[in-house]
């Protein structure tokens, strides 16, 4: 066994355990002599390699998915089925791609559907100029029919 | 008349239709480098930007216990690129292996996963 490698390697997870979300803190923005190799490697891994990674437990609640949720997966597929993205770039983008606190922080489905407007847009489907445009629409809508944050019963079509 | 790159998005989505992925690649990796029984150690590859490597197998020694499917590997298939198949090996470590506080009562434990060709080397 190569052990500098994994000395590495355990020096790595016992790092980027430290390295949760944090909105404010003094060592943003750190002069370039302050980041050194473990530091480095710690900031630029890939946000979905959690293994090994030191964390607090969390409760763990079977859920059943909700309508937005499974819409959100059916478009999905149709857009892998469309030729759009692969299963593999999809994840890239929704769990990589975001960065870790949004990895860690939205919700699992919640992810799915902004990559899937990401995609759209990276890939010149839509402009962002559109998609703003028409989710600045839809929020007016909504607010002129429902207060907004109102919870709107799912309706089959 | 549109300014936009024009290229075949579905170049994927047609090698696949009626096939499968991993399937349509198979046969287009060559020869495998590694055979079942083969003790092999995990490269550590630089992990920028996506991989699906994970870090706590890097520098780890490990068992091929099956060649599973030839793939284009996570890194290139995440950006769309398909052009370079390669065999995937599932490989067993020992958890005490990858884990050294792991404890000695459950010494017999593996744990297995899948990993492409290009981060094994000879053990």
């Amino acid at each position: 066994m190569s052990s500098s490698t994994r000395n590495e390697v355990h020096r790595h997870l016992e790092t980027v355990g430290y390295m949760q979300p944090a909105l404010h803190k003094q060592t943003h923005a750190p002069s370039p002599d302050l980041i050194d190799h473990t530091l480095y490697r710690a900031y630029t891994r890939a946000s979905h390699d959690v293994g090994g990674e030191a964390d607090v437990p969390i409760v763990w609640a079977e859920k059943e998915e909700e309508i937005w949720e499974l819409n959100t997966f059916a478009t999905c597929e149709c857009l892998a089925w469309r030729g759009v993205w692969t299963a593999e770039e999809r994840r890239r983008k929704q769990n990589v791609d975001v960065g870790q606190t949004q990895y860690l922080g939205l919700p699992y489905y919640g992810r799915w559907l902004l990559t899937a407007a990401r995609i759209l847009v990276d890939k010149q489907y839509v402009t962002l100029t559109e998609l703003v445009n028409k989710i600045d629409e839809l929020k007016k809508r909504a607010k002129a029919e429902h207060k907004l944050g109102e919870y709107v019963t799912p309706q089959a079509k | 008349m549109s300014t936009k790159p024009v290229y075949d998005r579905t170049h994927h989505a047609k090698m696949a239709t009626g096939i499968g992925d991993p399937q349509c690649f198979s046969g287009k990796a060559g020869p495998a480098k590694f055979k079942e029984g083969d003790r092999v150690r995990i490269k550590d590859l630089p992990d920028l930007f996506y991989t699906r490597t994970m870090t706590y197998t890097r520098g780890a020694t490990g068992t091929v216990v099956k060649l599973v499917y030839e793939s284009p590997a996570a890194e290139d298939e995440a950006f769309g690129n398909v052009d370079h198949p390669e065999w995937f090996y599932s490989i067993v470590f020992a958890q005490k292996e990858l884990w050294p506080e792991y404890s000695d009562t459950f010494s017999n434990d593996t744990l297995e996963t899948e990993v492409p060709e290009r981060y094994l080397e000879s053990a």
